[in-house]
């Protein structure tokens, strides 16, 4: 399946590709538009004004997903309020690591292309995943 | 934003929502005091544009339609230098505002013992990060502002504060 997004990602598209591919669509492919209007006509809009797969209330697109997709690891939970408070910065959620993932996001975009800052985060939001998932368990930080 | 040239380029959000329920458009007026926008009327808000500022306004002009209102984002420059110094004054001044409340803070902090004035270098960094980030014109009460947080970062009484049984003498 195709999936369309603005160009220029930052850390809400980049996590939500992410999540995408492992929860929805593993054969995901991606396509980084300047308007909603580029958006090909077989491809499904994410983060996007005026599109379903987007923000909603005081939700980033990462939240609409997981609501949309019923995906209730709360793992996937932790690293919502990450994404959130990495994009939106509204201390609705403690995340604390947060700010560090706000200016990577920004430096890579910077330097390297939509389609390498999916390349290079995704393992890094795997590696998160498994760090996040270890804490829950341990009911502390892991290693 | 260099001045010399010419006016910059600016991100306008204009917005109408009902006047009930009054949560959603409480929403969106925190929403907006976080962005730093300057008022320009009633419904008309204004930032420098840049790719962070137009999608916060993007977002909020949804967040606004999904309230059952109604809202446009714009991009203009002023027609005049002088109109956008007016814009920029104004702004920095809100902002210098901010910088003096929190540079008193940390003055009054300097006081405190050891334990409630490392709480308060924490919360007072936090709130400086958040200032900073809506400062698109840098008043001169910043630089004060960074240095008494910087400072109460540093100093010590000299005197631990005991009565705090989770502090123990390094």
């Amino acid at each position: 399946m195709r999936w369309a997004t603005r160009q220029g990602v930052h850390i809400d598209r980049a996590a939500c590709a992410w999540l995408i591919r492992r929860e929805v669509d593993h054969d995901a492919e991606f396509a980084f538009v300047a308007d909603p209007a580029d958006v090909p006509a077989d491809a499904t809009p994410f983060d996007m004004p005026g599109v379903d797969l987007s923000h909603h209330g005081p939700d980033c697109t990462f939240e609409t997903l997981l609501h949309r997709y019923d995906l209730t690891d709360p793992v996937l939970w932790r690293m919502a309020a990450m994404v959130h408070e990495a994009d939106i910065d509204d201390s609705r959620y403690d995340a604390p690591e947060a700010p560090g993932f706000d200016l990577a996001l920004r430096a890579l975009s910077m330097v390297e292309s939509d389609d390498r800052i999916l390349e290079l985060t995704g393992p890094l939001f795997d590696g998160v995943y498994e760090f996040f998932r270890r804490q829950l368990m341990l009911g502390r930080e892991p290693a | 934003m260099a001045l010399t040239t010419g006016p910059g380029e600016w991100v306008m959000l204009t917005y109408r929502m009902p006047r009930d329920p009054s949560t959603p458009r409480s929403s969106v007026w925190r929403r907006l005091r976080r962005l730093g926008v300057a008022q320009l009327g009633d419904g008309l808000v204004a930032l420098p544009a840049d790719a962070r500022t137009r999608e916060q306004l993007e977002w909020i002009a949804e967040a606004v339609r999904e309230a059952d209102g109604t809202a446009g984002v714009w991009l203009a420059r002023p027609a005049t230098l002088a109109q956008e110094r007016e814009l920029a004054t104004a702004m920095a001044a809100a902002r210098a505002a901010e910088y003096q409340a929190l540079r008193a803070e940390a003055e009054a902090a300097v006081s405190l013992g050891d334990v409630e004035r490392a709480r308060a270098v924490r919360r007072l960094r936090a709130e400086l990060g958040r200032i900073r980030r809506r400062d698109f014109f840098p008043p001169a009460e910043r630089d004060a502002a960074v240095a008494a947080v910087e400072l109460l970062g540093t100093s010590t009484t000299g005197e631990p504060h005991r009565a705090d049984p989770d502090v123990v003498a390094t």
